[in-house]
Order: C-alpha cells, then sequence, then structure tokens
C-alpha cells in the first residue's frame, strides 16, 4: 500500500508541519518586538542631529550592522533555526518524521525552509524599515534588504544543524551570536571569517561605500560564502540525523 | 506467536514460561530458505552510560498479537524504540521483517508505531495529523485513506479542533490511526491503552485482535496483566531489562500462583497459629511480628482452605488476611531472582 516518498513531496510536508509548530503567538509576538525595537532605536537617530549626509550615511550603517545584524537577525534565526527540529525532538514528534520512510535530506531541509520562511519577514521587514527611517538613502535600504534576506538563509541553515546537534543548541547559538560574532571575531582575520554577520556586514559595505566591522569580503564572494555554509550545514544535519537516537 | 526459539533449522524449543532466554539465536542467514520472522530480537543489549536499559534479550515473534509485558522502567519502549530504528543496540541485532529499521528507509514504510509519549503536533486536526503520515508513506489518496483510518478508530475526520485540544484517550486514537494509515505489517503499540476509558479500551482491544487475526504482527506493551489478559495474546515479560518468561495469560497465571507467596495473618496469638501451621506443613516458613504473624506457603490453596480450621480448633482469633505480595511486580521480581 505504502509507495515510494518523492523528495518533493515529503519536503513539502515537513515544511508545512514544522512552519505550523513554529508559529506560537508568545515566539511570534516577542521576536517580533525585537524588530520593532529596532525600528524605535533608528526612528530616533533618523530624526536626532544631521551633521552631514556622510556622517548620517555613517551612523545610519553603524546602526543597521551593529544592532540589527549583530542583535536582531542572529537571535530571531536562532530562535527559528534550532526550534525547527531541536523542539520536534524536545517534545518526541521527531518520531513521527524519523519512522517514516522518508530521506533526511527532506526532513531537514523542510525544517530549513520553514526556520528560514517564518524568520524571513520577521527580519527583513523591520530591518528595511528602520533603514528607511534612518533616512540616508535607498542604498542603503537596499544593501539592508539585500544582506538580511541572505544572512537569514544561511544562519537558519546552520541554527537547524545546531538543534540538531545539541540539546542545548539556544545557549550554544547565543554563545556563537554574542560572544563568538561579537567579540571574538573582531580580534583577528581567522575568526572575522568564521562569523556570518561579517559577510553581511560586506555587503552592505559593498554597497554603501561605508566601511563596517568584519567586512573583508567583495559581495560575490559573500554570497558564495552563504550558500556554501548553508548547504554544508544542511548535509551535516541530514547525516546527524540519520544517526540520532530518537526519543 | 511470540516465540523465542531459533527460525532456522533445527529451531530449539522456546524457553519454557518463567524460564529467563539464556540462549543468543543469530538472525537468519541471508540463504535462509525459512520464512523470516516479522521481528527479530537477537542477544540485544542496550546501554546508556553505566545504566543497562536492556540485557541480552532475544525472541522472535510471527503474525498475531504478543504483548510485552514489565513493570515501568523494564526497558519495553527502549526495545520498541530499537525495533523501529529509532535507537541503534549496543550489542546484538534486531529486525523488522528481516531488515533493520535504523539503516534500511524502505522498511519502515511496513510498521505502524503507536509511540508512548503523548506528544502530537498539536496545531494540526486529527485528520490533517494522519494525512501527514500518510503523505510521508507514500499513499496516493492521503486523504482518503486519513478519513478511513480515522474512522476506524471511532474519530470523525471531519473535526476542525486541533489534537492539542483532544482528551487523552482521543489522541491514543489518534495515534493509532496514523500508525495504521500505511496498512503495516508490523505494529508496535508502546502502552497503547493508557488514558483510554472502559468503553474505548474494549474497541481498541478488539481493533488489535481484529488485527492480528488478518495475519499481522502486532507487538503491544502493558505493564497491566489484566490488559494482556484481555487482548488474548501471547505474552513476552521483561523485567530489569531481561527477558524473564515467555507463554500466554494462562501460564503466567499459573506462574502467579505456583510462586511462593507471602500472607500476613492479624491475630491475637501469633505465636500458637504459627507454630500449628508449621507442624502441619502448611506454611514453609513464619515470622511472628508485633500485630500478628507472616506466612510464606508455596501452595496457596492449601493454605487458604487450611487457615479457618486451624484457627477454630486453637480457638484464635483472626483479625486480617492480606497476601503482601499479590501483585504483579512480585511476579516480576520474583522471575528475575529465581
Amino acid at each position: 500500500m505504502a509507495g515510494s516518498v518523492g523528495l518533493v513531496r515529503s519536503t513539502v510536508v515537513v515544511f508545512r508541519v514544522l512552519l505550523g509548530q513554529l508559529r506560537s503567538p508568545a515566539r511570534l509576538t516577542g521576536l517580533g518586538l525585537l524588530g520593532v525595537l529596532s525600528m524605535v532605536i533608528s526612528w530616533s537617530v533618523g530624526s536626532g542631529a544631521d551633521p552631514s549626509p556622510v556622517q548620517h550615511l555613517d551612523n545610519a550603517t553603524g546602526v543597521i550592522t551593529l544592532f540589527t545584524f549583530t542583535l536582531v537577525l542572529p537571535v530571531i534565526a536562532l530562535i527559528f533555526g534550532v526550534g525547527a527540529l531541536g523542539d520536534a525532538r524536545d517534545d518526541g514528534t521527531l518520531v513521527y518524521l524519523w519512522v517514516r520512510p522518508l530521506n533526511q535530506i527532506s526532513v531537514v531541509f523542510g525544517a530549513w525552509l520553514a526556520a528560514t520562511v517564518i524568520s524571513l519577514p520577521l527580519i527583513v521587514i523591520p530591518a528595511a524599515l528602520s533603514a528607511l527611517l534612518l533616512d540616508a538613502g535607498s542604498e542603503l535600504v537596499m544593501a539592508t534588504l539585500v544582506a538580511s534576506a541572505l544572512a537569514v538563509v544561511a544562519y537558519s541553515a546552520v541554527f537547524v544543524m545546531l538543534g540538531i546537534l545539541s540539546r542545548f543548541a539556544v545557549v550554544l547559538g547565543l554563545v556563537y551570536v554574542l560572544l563568538w560574532e561579537g567579540v571574538v571575531a573582531s580580534l583577528g582575520s581567522i575568526g572575522a571569517k568564521m562569523a556570518l554577520r561579517g559577510y553581511a556586514n560586506s555587503i552592505v559595505t559593498s554597497r554603501t561605500g561605508v566601511r563596517t566591522e568584519l567586512a573583508n569580503s567583495a559581495e560575490s564572494t559573500s554570497i558564495i560564502i552563504f550558500a556554501i555554509v548553508t548547504v554544508v550545514a544542511l548535509l551535516l544535519a541530514a547525516a546527524r540525523l540519520a544517526t540520532l537516537e530518537v526519543d | 506467536m511470540a516465540d523465542s526459539s531459533l527460525p532456522p533449522p533445527p529451531p530449539p524449543p522456546a524457553p519454557p514460561v518463567g524460564q529467563p532466554a539464556d540462549h543468543v539465536p543469530p538472525p537468519p542467514s541471508a540463504d535462509s530458505r525459512i520464512e523470516t520472522p516479522l521481528v527479530g530480537v537477537y542477544g540485544v543489549t542496550k546501554a546508556f552510560g553505566d545504566v543497562v536499559a536492556v540485557s541480552d534479550v532475544s525472541f522472535t515473534v510471527g503474525p498475531g498479537i504478543t504483548a510485552l509485558l514489565g513493570p515501568n522502567g523494564a526497558g519495553k519502549s527502549t526495545l520498541f524504540r530499537m525495533l523501529c530504528g529509532l535507537a541503534a543496540p549496543s550489542q546484538g541485532t534486531v529486525q523488522i521483517l528481516g531488515k533493520d529499521a535504523r539503516r534500511d528507509t524502505a522498511v519502515r514504510g511496513r510498521i505502524g508505531l503507536v509511540p508512548q509519549q503523548d506528544a502530537l503536533f498539536d496545531r494540526l486536526s486529527a485528520q490533517a495529523f494522519v494525512e501527514v503520515a500518510a503523505i510521508t508513506h507514500g499513499l496516493d489518496r492521503p486523504r482518503e485513506r486519513a478519513a478511513e483510518v480515522l474512522g476506524v478508530v471511532d474519530l470523525d475526520p471531519g473535526e476542525r479542533k486541533p489534537v492539542g485540544a483532544y482528551s487523552k484517550g482521543m489522541r491514543q486514537r489518534v495515534k493509532l490511526a496514523a500508525a495504521l494509515v500505511n496498512d503495516p505489517d508490523v505494529i508496535i503499540a508502546d502502552e497503547p491503552l493508557n488514558g483510554l476509558d472502559p468503553v474505548q479500551r474494549k474497541r481498541m482491544i478488539a481493533l488489535f485482535r481484529e488485527l492480528g487475526e488478518s495475519g499481522k504482527c502486532v507487538l503491544v506493551s502493558s505493564h497491566v496483566l489484566d490488559e494482556v489478559a484481555r487482548l488474548g495474546s501471547d505474552i513476552l515479560v521483561i523485567a530489569q531489562g531481561r527477558l524473564a518468561a515467555t507463554g500466554n495469560f494462562h501460564d503466567l497465571r499459573a506462574l502467579m500462583d505456583d510462586r511462593p507467596h507471602r500472607i500476613h495473618i492479624a491475630t491475637n496469638d501469633p505465636r500458637a497459629l504459627g507454630a500449628e501451621l508449621l507442624r502441619r506443613a502448611i506454611a514453609d516458613g513464619v515470622r511472628v511480628i508485633e500485630d500478628g504473624v507472616e506466612f510464606d506457603t508455596t501452595d496457596i490453596e492449601a493454605f487458604g482452605l487450611a487457615i479457618a480450621p486451624v484457627a477454630r480448633e486453637l480457638d484464635v482469633h483472626l483479625n486480617g488476611l492480606v497476601p503482601l505480595d499479590d501483585d504483579l511486580e512480585s511476579v516480576f521480581r520474583y522471575l528475575v531472582e529465581r
């Protein structure tokens, strides 16, 4: 009676199920408020004293890269990325996906899609609105849109993987975001290369010409790095899922 | 039919009731002309660090209902998780239809699992939940099939309420529907009767019997002897991670009666009563305690017949009689210790 399950069909069903599970009102409200906070800060900076157009662009870019890209973006991606499979693992519902004749790639891919789709509007819309409220020109708005969208894709993959690798994924993720990307990465070039935030900042720098922290790549390089990180993280997550002991 | 004997020739006999399974049958060879058992567990041990959850368990199971009976924490769920591929044995081999479900994704399509944990995708309706199961099994008409199996477990496919708002009994039935959606050859149900009311329990037991009679292998775990009795199944008794006995309900019941029993009697003259029952060899051991006397006996029936006449002869008052080990836990303990 049972047949083989196509990769696309199984990915879509996993995506739908996990998207529904991630969409808890409390989580959406809490993380939505983080986005609102970034907009409020941007509005206050945007409507403040305006020394010169160049200085204003520098200040505005600083707000985007130092607050939106350092805190809002990775934290929202972390909560949804880890939750996509980590929650299912913790509450026991992962059993219903694991015991089915599915390729583990489709489970991981569906989880990543769910995390990305729910994170994107919560991150990209406030980020773009923040850039608008900063009133520093359309280049910063476009740069913020592109950089944040691409970064969400990569961060989500990394955090989906982390959710499968560890039961303390949120803590580890926060350590990566706050300690590694926030402190260690700024101490040397090797650390900076391993910080996703650096590649998001690089895109902003490429498009605005404003020097930002950790930015040392061309836009094309940043896009390639995001793509590689995404693929590798998802493959590692699928490999780990296949050998996971599921409760 | 549960069988702890070997599948390939010559099959050694199943261990008698109450006997621990002290042999480790090898898994059937690839070129075996003997039919592969639906479920095969061969010398399986599972340890979590220093804690051994399952210890050197071997049995094979064919079509029909087989109950895995044991107290909470005996290792039943761990064994079921290994059967479904959710966990890997530390030692030994576990096979469903001759395949290792942990490595062989396809064989998972022939298993229906009712997990013990209560978790479901709580935001989905019952229909959507079972439909997800149907799609992930690659079924062609998932909506129709989901509605069909929900009907089998007496749930309304048109109910839009999310399963998160369902009662425990309804959630159990949703889990069962999801397990049946692919028409599996092997159904593994971990404590499926938990949380059901008596009517639902009766319906569920009838359904399991029907599935067993249709030639499917139905493995059901329970820690309640009466439930297992009503399933009319073969029984694998597991205690402290070991396969302690195999047989049917009557074998197990006899075992409960034949084992040594301990009875507490509250009386005004424990010494006289104890001495007389010992003299008549009705009791094997006597211990006088503060409010009465405790007797050990291997013949509970003779003891029951003799106690009142002896008390009358001695003019001793019997104020109370309590069996101290007439529960399943003590049977499990006895099986493990002997």
